[in-house]
């Protein structure tokens, strides 16, 4: 600019940095207050609410063709058959097992400490329930790699299962998954009998009512379910929060 | 090199321009915005595209409409999201119109700006598409209606008609449908974005269409880069933000107030309206989108129903739009003046007068069969008036019997005229006929607008040359500047403060939330002027 030329007193007051830099700071105040607004609906909008429940269902075990409650006598000891049940989201089967001898007659399920080889730790499993406490259940999606039934089912005492050594006298009465191998025990809180899992199959804890004679899937031990970081949270939960439907599939060829 | 005759992607190719180019002071100065209405359709595309990428997370084509009210009532902020996208997309269409009837009246389509021309045109084809399919995703009863006339249309088209109707509406299954839709929703967007770029750059080839002056009434009209223009950064990117934030301010002000009104007429309703499996389907009418109301009436008309909805929609819609293509060949002379354009003038005012009447007729009845003769007036009317009058008018200037220093104040204000005129003689017929209460506050609005521009015509032909004076910056004093602007960032800080404790949980808060977060972008560009006043003098 020419020396010389008389500077207008608005140019002089433009070029004051104080007042400019004022009027910066007021407008990032403005535009971090715009952007921050924005930012709080857009963050909790993008992140997706859980699906779930926040505790275990307290469920009774119903007949799914009959809708009455499941008592000791629709439960068949050493049934080869697949008999599942949702819990506690849908989507999550579980097996419903009567454990007996080679001869058909109620074993009782002890409980026992059964130990995680993945992490080291060790938990308590429920035991059997029910007039002869023979009654167990626990998740039926294989903690290897998340195979299902048909895939991964009970094989009676006695029966062979292919694969394995398992047969004769030497089968308690296991499940087994025949994708990859697993066995697991369920006499013993369905621990691990053969990898490859490195995971027992996680327990259902059951109540049985003697004076109704009803069964109720109160709670879970043991490991989360397969590809679950929650065992009650990712799946949506059951249509109903009192029962949940017992059915059986037929056995396995 | 390229020669003077090549067409512009040779020279564009050949002879790159520097993008984007400096502009001159006076479009960023008051009434400057009348050469940014391109730029606010572009800010309500970004809205759109930034909104829509957020709903993409949650739309699921098998439980569409399931997952619009999902979204809109039990997803935090969902509904602040949803509202705005749809009123960000009427922004949009609104915005469009006003560049393309902008562009008509001063003759940006002339020399050497054919081809951007063209390709707003498709732009403006692309944009109505994306419009009808993303307003019938939400797979509401409203969505539903769309759906059917769009697929009956598409259906009628002779020998190809099914395979359209595939290609656009899928197999017929619900999922397929609607992913589908959501398929071309997005599909066009692209294509717009595309486009637009091709539009842009084309447009910063040209140059902008300057400030008309006396002489310079001719095409080919070139802005001559000044070198006094004010570079991009910071002068125009700053005022590309003052812009942006107006416009975020009233894309999220509208919807969120409108949330806020219950009985919201179903045309303008921020909100989905019930499910088409709903009882109460039926009283809610059968509209379409309001953008494209005027094509839906001309479907109620009975000379329609004779040759079917498809060549219905190539007769209502496709006239226009072959008319808006061939108009650089139709008025190809060189002048820019409007009273030496008659013709382009008169079929401007009376397709806008025919696309709003049409738009609120069928607002009024919708699904009424109306009678040849009825249509036949409808049609005839308006175009022997406006014709006679512009006519009249331009002969008068021409024989120096009028002398007007805005003759285009007279043609707007036919336009308004004409409309106000033709909306009161309608109503007035319906109450005659019916005498509801309904009819009777939108009569006196309307009896006001067709009073208030018949006074304004008679103002605007009275109307002496003014005297141009040379603006000098206005300035604002030092001590109030500082205070607007302390003042302004302090509520902006207190607005944030009592948004954030807003919960997300109901459509009441979440419009609450909008109407803040409208208010922190008006104080954002509030702040962004008074810099701009302050320190650059605009």
């Amino acid at each position: 600019m020419d020396e010389n030329v008389k500077e207008n007193p608005v140019d002089i007051e433009i070029r004051d940095p104080s007042k400019r830099n004022f009027l910066k700071a007021m407008s990032v105040v403005a535009v971090a207050a715009a952007v921050g607004g924005v930012g709080r609906g857009l963050v909790q909008n993008i992140i997706p609410k859980d699906v779930g429940i926040t505790g275990f269902p307290s469920l009774t075990l119903v007949n799914s063709a009959s809708g009455q409650p499941v008592s000791t006598s629709d439960i068949k000891v050493n049934d080869p058959s697949v008999v599942l049940f949702e819990y506690p989201l849908q989507g999550e089967p579980n097996f419903l097992l009567r454990m007996g001898d080679s001869s058909n007659r109620d074993v009782e399920v002890k409980s026992v400490n059964v130990s995680v080889p993945s992490s080291g730790k060790k938990f308590q499993s429920p035991g059997g329930v029910g007039p002869y406490k023979s009654v167990v259940a626990a998740s039926a999606i294989c903690e290897h790699l998340g195979c299902v039934p048909p895939m991964i089912h009970f094989y009676k005492p006695g029966s062979s299962i292919p694969g394995t050594s398992y047969s004769g006298a030497s089968n308690k009465g296991f499940v087994h998954c025949n994708c990859h191998g697993s066995t697991y025990d369920p006499l013993n809180g369905f621990g691990i009998l053969s990898g490859p899992t490195q995971k027992p199959l996680p327990n259902i804890v059951l109540n049985y009512d003697s004076t109704s004679d009803t069964y109720k899937a109160v709670s879970m031990v043991g490991p989360t379910i397969y590809g679950q970081t929650d065992d009650l949270k990712g799946n949506s939960p059951l249509s109903s929060d009192t029962q949940t439907q017992v059915s059986n599939s037929g056995t396995p060829k | 090199m390229t020669e003077k005759n090549d067409p512009v992607f040779v020279k564009m190719m050949n002879d790159p321009q520097p993008i984007p180019r400096r502009v001159p002071d006076y479009m960023r100065k008051k009434g400057g915005i009348w050469y940014w209405t391109g730029a606010l359709v572009t800010i309500a595309f970004l809205y759109e595209a930034l909104t829509g990428l957020v709903i993409l997370f949650y739309y699921q084509p098998a439980n569409a409409y399931g997952s619009t009210t999902n979204f809109l009532n039990s997803t935090p902020f969902g509904s602040v999201i949803l509202t705005t996208h749809l009123y960000g997309a009427y922004a949009m269409i609104v915005l469009l119109y006003a560049h393309l009837l902008r562009n008509l009246f001063v003759g940006a389509f002339k020399k050497p700006r054919m081809t951007q021309w063209f390709t707003g045109i498709l732009l403006l084809l692309l944009t109505i598409g994306v419009g009808f399919f993303g307003y019938s995703m939400s797979g509401d009863v409203l969505s539903a209606d769309a759906t059917d006339v769009g697929r009956g249309i598409a259906q009628g088209a002779p020998l190809i008609g099914g395979y359209i109707e595939r290609i656009f509406f899928g197999d017929g299954t619900a999922l397929s449908l609607f992913q589908r839709m959501l398929g071309w929703h997005i599909v066009l967007t692209a294509l717009i974005g595309v486009l637009f770029m091709v539009h842009f750059i084309i447009a910063e080839f040209n140059t902008i269409m300057p400030k008309i002056t006396k002489k310079e009434f001719k095409a080919p009209l070139i802005d001559h880069e000044k070198p006094d223009y004010k570079p991009w950064y910071p002068y125009n990117i700053l005022y590309m933000v003052e812009l942006t934030f107006f416009m975020f301010f009233m894309i999220l002000l509208i919807p969120s107030v409108l949330t806020l009104i219950s009985n919201v007429p179903a045309l303008f309703s921020p909100l989905p309206q019930v499910s088409p499996s709903s009882p109460l389907a039926s009283i809610v009418p059968p509209y379409p989108p309001w953008f494209l109301l005027f094509v839906y009436k001309a479907m109620d008309f009975n000379m329609v129903s004779v040759i079917g909805t498809f060549w219905g929609t190539v007769l209502f819609g496709g006239a226009p739009l072959i008319y808006l293509l061939l108009l650089p060949i139709l008025d190809r002379g060189s002048s820019l003046k409007l009273v030496e354009r008659p013709l382009t003038v008169s079929l401007g005012i009376v397709g806008l007068i025919y696309m709003m009447g049409l738009s609120i007729w069928g607002a009024l009845t919708p699904g009424v069969i109306i009678p040849d003769w009825e249509v036949l007036l409808f049609f005839l009317i308006p175009a022997v008036v406006v014709f006679l009058l512009v006519y009249s008018v331009t002969g008068w200037i021409k024989r120096g019997r009028l002398k007007h220093p805005h003759p285009e104040r007279i043609f707007i204000n036919f336009t308004f005229l004409g409309l106000s005129s033709f909306g009161l003689g309608m109503l007035l017929s319906a109450f005659l006929t019916s005498r509801a209460m309904m009819y009777e506050i939108p009569l006196v609005l309307l009896a006001m607008a067709a009073s208030i521009s018949f006074i304004s015509l008679f103002i605007i032909l009275n109307e002496k040359p003014e005297i141009v004076e040379e603006e000098s910056p206005r300035m604002m004093r030092s001590r109030y500047y500082v205070a607007y602007s302390g003042g302004f960032a302090m509520s902006s800080v207190a607005i944030i403060y009592v948004i954030s404790g807003i919960p997300d949980n109901s459509l009441t808060n979440g419009a609450l939330y909008g109407i803040g977060l409208a208010i922190l972008f008006l104080i954002a560009g509030a702040i962004v002027k008074i810099y701009r006043r302050t320190q650059f003098g605009e």
